[in-house]
């Protein structure tokens, strides 16, 4: 090295090493034809030598040949001489910490927390980390959904993280030592992998296992010995269900070590008990899969609760309680029309109901009355009971409107039924009187609650019907009320109205309430105005009354067929039943859950009675969550009847935001999400930590905060890494190409004097 | 508590030759169409008869006289069930008069055709075949199954009856569902009518007094079909309909 250094010009202590290198551009073609042309030229070189008979001479110059072919030969190889300076590297060790949270699970009997196992032994083996530190790179990761490093200090390695996932962790960790020495692994880890099947190991694992090439020795964090536990493992249930239909849950009940004994299922809605199951827990037995069923009443987003009881001695009691959220919406409006008498009226009207795809129809007509002899038997008669206990009593609630048109309740319907009618718009439900001679005080409903639902009140009077052809007027205060669209352009929907065919008579005797909507009404040569189409609101429901039996006429029309028919009676309908679009105070959150620290949208519209934005209205926002209220504040509405409140949840769970402005009240729910996953399935997975470290030569312990570790012992080869390099080039110096000329020179000059050519 | 329909029959006689209480623009008129050629008014009393059958056996309200309308009338789409009855060829309808029929049952209405003659192949038959061709070229008239509405809609019927018993059976044209249009060619109308006085206008042909009360009951289930249409085939009422179906035997 010094003679080099000395030869090369530079501090022999600055290298260690030296090395040749060949640069050659395009190897193969070179030497292939190198391989061929030297050996030519030498095997022409010697013949050409035949006439010298000194063989010292023949071979000297021959000789000569070769080593200027040779030297042309090492030029066209780009010999570069390197001098490098090198040192040793260490291998790594990668211990892995589990901070998922199920390594906050307790075991018993030892009472000892999952992470307490882990941490109780690294402190017992300090010294041999230290000492392996010594050797090795000792990096430290918290690993879960992934790995991030840590300095190994017990401040940050806590129970935080929602899920494992060891597919993932290994991929992470093969990317971070792709290009460095990973000698062995440290796993701590329950085992509590989600995303694998019990009793499995996926490829997602066995994969980056092979790649990873060092040995894994597992450690598992506690055990499933005396682990008690009642846990709602896992709950099926679709994230939309439909009003009176039936909603279908499976719910898997985990339960160890807890004897046999009875205990009760329960789901609520709110503090209302939907249904309950008892679950007869058995020794033996550690999964139950219990079906559970309820029918939803209420549109919107509704959230329910499951719940099993909690025992003091349980590992974990977050588990014993789910919490879920349901969108109820409408499938199918079930409409129930009564009809006193068939007629055109009431056949035009069926006709809307029945061929909408929407609707459920179900529909009678009084086809004969006390009064009417139909000389027949009833075995030749296709009329049926009236069965109306069935619809006023047993299933009222599960119609969304019910219709009356030209309908005598006597004798049909017992008087106290019609409270129940008044009890069901009250709580939410929808109710239509359509006009003719048994309906309103024909049908003797003076004084009686179907009065006190519709927005008019009754009058004797000695006329109850004006018999003749009217224009309806449209009450301009609105005319942007949703039941009078029958085109989106104002002007349009006026022209369309006006168009409209008169129609043929009106009941008389009837007066708007105060609150009523007064959408239409005959206005008489007089001046006086008698109320035709009547909308209003009666406790949470809504009621109509449209005071003619002759709107047929708007179907059965010469000119333009049934088409604004069918969208006047839709639009009643979709206002009846409180469609959202027809709804005057709208509340909504911009999503249905959120993660955790996720800023929540809340907007608010506000539209007046005629349904005009009702600016600058002050109302009351309230957010709650199941424990306390979060939030009250005051909001006024904007040019648009509108108002934005943005807030951010301070904990998970469900949060519901009221609204009352306007004389209105709306209510919106929504979730803020907190991963509780590896609580439902809470116990320890040995198998996975056995199989990894099977699969990897590593070896499998179980944890007791004393084991030893320090029999664990990992190859150690040496690692030489370059610092710092010169290189010296070989062949392209004036030397180089200086000793063939002369050699070739010498060469010729010599077979001259030989008389040679 | 369950109210039951059947339980109490007035004596219906009693609501004959009462003029009606309410004559709202839903009552039922019975308009019979007036046309060229032929007889349009072979049976005078027949739908009078119909109407006080309807307005005594039923609660639909009734205008108790009939009215005559051409096609071309303004008035034609006030009145969603016309009647076209005859026993002699007629002429052929223009085609604005076709027109008018064709958009009069699409919008909603529905015409009733009697072959007065009580005679197969007869004038009236070819003239309403030709005329019912051109109506609705595409869509010939088809048997009216048993399990029709009409068969239904207020008696139990399983036979087409009528003055004469031509067909055993009724042809109609049905669109989106609905019948539009049904034709007998028994005479319906020879059964129904009947004087002032209570006299039968026509004797039955073959049959007696239950084929007049089969017809006069296939009347009143016509009417009651264009007033509630396949009301009787919601899921309420099949089981009970069913049943009396399976143990009715006409008599």
């Amino acid at each position: 090295m010094n003679l080099l250094a000395k030869l090369f010009g530079f501090d022999s202590s600055d290298y260690d090493q030296w090395q040749l290198n060949w640069n050659l551009e395009d190897p193969w073609l070179i030497l292939v034809s190198l391989g061929l042309m030297i050996p030519l030229a030498l095997w022409f070189s010697w013949t050409s030598l035949r006439r010298i008979g000194s063989a010292p001479k023949k071979v000297f110059l021959f000789s000569l040949r070769a080593l200027a072919l040779t030297l042309l030969f090492f030029i066209l190889l780009r010999p570069e001489l390197e001098f490098k300076k090198s040192h040793s590297l260490k291998n790594h060790i990668a211990v892995l910490l589990d901070n998922s949270k199920s390594l906050s699970i307790k075991t018993f009997p030892e009472d000892v927390s999952r992470i307490d196992f882990v941490k109780r032994t690294l402190e017992f083996n300090e010294k041999y980390f230290e000492k392996l530190k010594k050797e090795f790179h000792v990096d430290t990761y918290l690993v879960s959904d992934g790995i991030s490093k840590t300095d190994g200090g017990s401040e940050s390695f806590q129970p935080v993280r929602p899920y494992t996932d060891f597919s993932r962790v290994l991929d992470e960790l093969n990317k971070e030592y792709e290009k460095k020495s990973l000698q062995g692994v440290f796993l701590f880890s329950d085992g509590a992998d989600l995303t694998e099947e019990p009793g499995e190991v996926s490829q997602g694992i066995l994969k980056p296992l092979a790649k990873l090439n060092a040995p894994i020795h597992t450690f598992q964090a506690g055990n499933n010995d005396q682990f008690k536990d009642l846990a709602l493992e896992s709950v099926s249930v679709p994230d939309f269900g439909f009003i009176q239909q039936p909603v279908r849950l499976s719910v898997t009940v985990f339960a160890s070590a807890l004897g046999s004994r009875n205990v009760p299922l329960v789901l609520k809605d709110g503090d209302h008990i939907l249904v309950s199951k008892v679950i007869e827990i058995r020794e033996n037995k550690k999964y139950y899969k219990i079906d559970l069923q309820f029918t939803p009443r209420k549109t919107g987003k509704r959230i329910y609760t499951l719940n099993l009881p909690r025992f003091a001695e349980e590992s974990i009691l977050t588990n014993n309680q789910r919490e879920f959220e349901i969108d109820v919406a409408r499938d199918r409006i079930r409409i129930l029309h009564l009809n006193g008498r068939p007629s055109w009226d009431s056949r035009y009207l069926r006709e809307v109901l029945a061929n909408n795809p929407r609707v459920d129809l179900l529909s009678f007509f009084i086809l004969r009355s006390l009064g009417d002899d139909v000389a027949a038997p009833t075995s030749e008669l296709s009329l049926i009971p009236f069965p109306s206990n069935l619809l006023f009593d047993d299933y009222l609630s599960s119609f969304d409107l019910i219709i009356f048109q030209n309908f005598k309740y006597e004798p049909f319907i017992d008087k106290k039924y019609l409270a129940n009618i008044r009890s069901y718009v009250e709580k939410g439900g929808a109710f239509l009187m359509v006009g003719g001679e048994l309906s309103f005080q024909g049908g003797s409903y003076s004084r009686t609650p179907i009065e006190d639902i519709l927005p008019v009140n009754f009058i004797e009077t000695d006329n109850r019907y004006m018999d003749r052809e009217f224009h309806p007027k449209i009450n301009e205060d609105f005319s942007n009320h949703p039941i009078l669209h029958l085109e989106k352009d104002i002007q349009t929907n006026q022209e369309v109205w006006d168009a409209l065919p008169p129609l043929g008579g009106v009941n008389l005797g009837l007066t708007a309430n105060k609150d009523a909507y007064v959408l239409a009404e005959f206005v008489k040569t007089t001046g006086s105005k008698v109320p035709v189409l009547v909308a209003g609101e009666f406790g949470e429901g809504r009621t109509a009354l449209i005071a003619t039996d002759s709107a047929w006429k708007w179907s059965f029309r010469k000119e333009s067929g049934s088409r604004y028919y069918h969208r006047f009676w839709n639009n009643i309908i979709d206002w009846l039943i409180a469609e959202p679009q027809t709804r005057r105070l709208q509340l909504e959150s911009d999503k249905d859950r959120y993660q955790e620290e996720q800023q929540v949208f809340i907007k608010l519209k506000l539209l007046e009675k005629n349904y005009q934005p009702a600016s600058n209205i002050t109302g009351k926002l309230t957010i709650s969550s199941r424990k306390e209220e979060v939030i009250a504040k005051d909001l006024v509405t904007d040019k648009q009847g509108e108002q934005v409140y943005t807030f951010l949840p301070k904990h998970a769970g469900f949060y519901k935001a009221n609204i009352e402005i306007g004389g209105l009240k709306e209510e919106i729910m929504f979730s803020v999400l907190k991963d509780n996953a590896e609580f439902e399935k809470p116990l320890v997975n040995d198998f996975i930590l056995k199989k990894i470290s099977e699969v990897s030569g590593g070896k499998y312990f179980a944890l007791n905060g004393s084991n030893d570790l320090s029999g664990l012992q990992f190859e150690n080869p040496e690692i030489k890494v370059k610092s710092h390099s010169r290189s010296f080039s070989l062949w392209n110096n004036w030397w180089a190409y200086g000793f063939v000329v002369g050699f070739l020179f010498l060469d010729w000059w010599l077979r001259r004097k030989a008389g040679l050519s | 508590m369950r109210k039951n329909l059947f339980i109490v029959l007035l004596v219906g006689t009693l609501l004959i030759g009462l003029s009606p209480a309410w004559a709202g623009y839903s009552d039922l008129t019975l308009p019979r169409i007036i046309y060229k050629g032929g007889n349009d008014n072979a049976r005078p009393e027949g739908l009078r008869s119909l109407l006080s059958q309807i307005a005594r056996r039923t609660s639909v309200e009734v205008n108790r006289e009939p009215i005559a309308l051409k096609l071309g009338d303004p008035s034609l789409f006030n009145y969603p069930f016309i009647y076209l009855g005859g026993d002699k060829a007629f002429d052929p309808f223009p085609e604005k008069d076709l027109k008018t029929l064709r958009k009069y049952l699409s919008y909603g209405g529905f015409l009733f055709i009697d072959d007065n003659s009580a005679e197969s192949d007869s004038e009236f038959d070819r003239s309403v075949r030709r005329m019912v061709k051109k109506l609705y070229p595409q869509t010939p008239m088809r048997k009216i199954p048993r399990d029709h509405s009409v068969f239904r809609s207020f008696y139990l019927l399983n036979t087409v009856s009528g003055r004469a018993i031509v067909k055993s059976y009724m042809e109609g044209i049905s669109i989106k569902g609905r019948t539009v249009l049904m034709y007998s060619t028994n005479d319906q109308a020879g059964a129904w009518s009947r004087n002032k006085l209570g006299d039968w206008n026509y004797d039955i042909l073959v049959g007696g007094y239950r084929q007049r009360q089969l017809s006069i009951r296939l009347g009143i289930n016509i009417i009651l079909y264009a007033l509630t249409l396949d009301y009787k085939k919601d899921m309420v009422h099949l089981p009970i309909i069913l049943e009396r179906l399976r143990r009715y035997q006409p008599k």
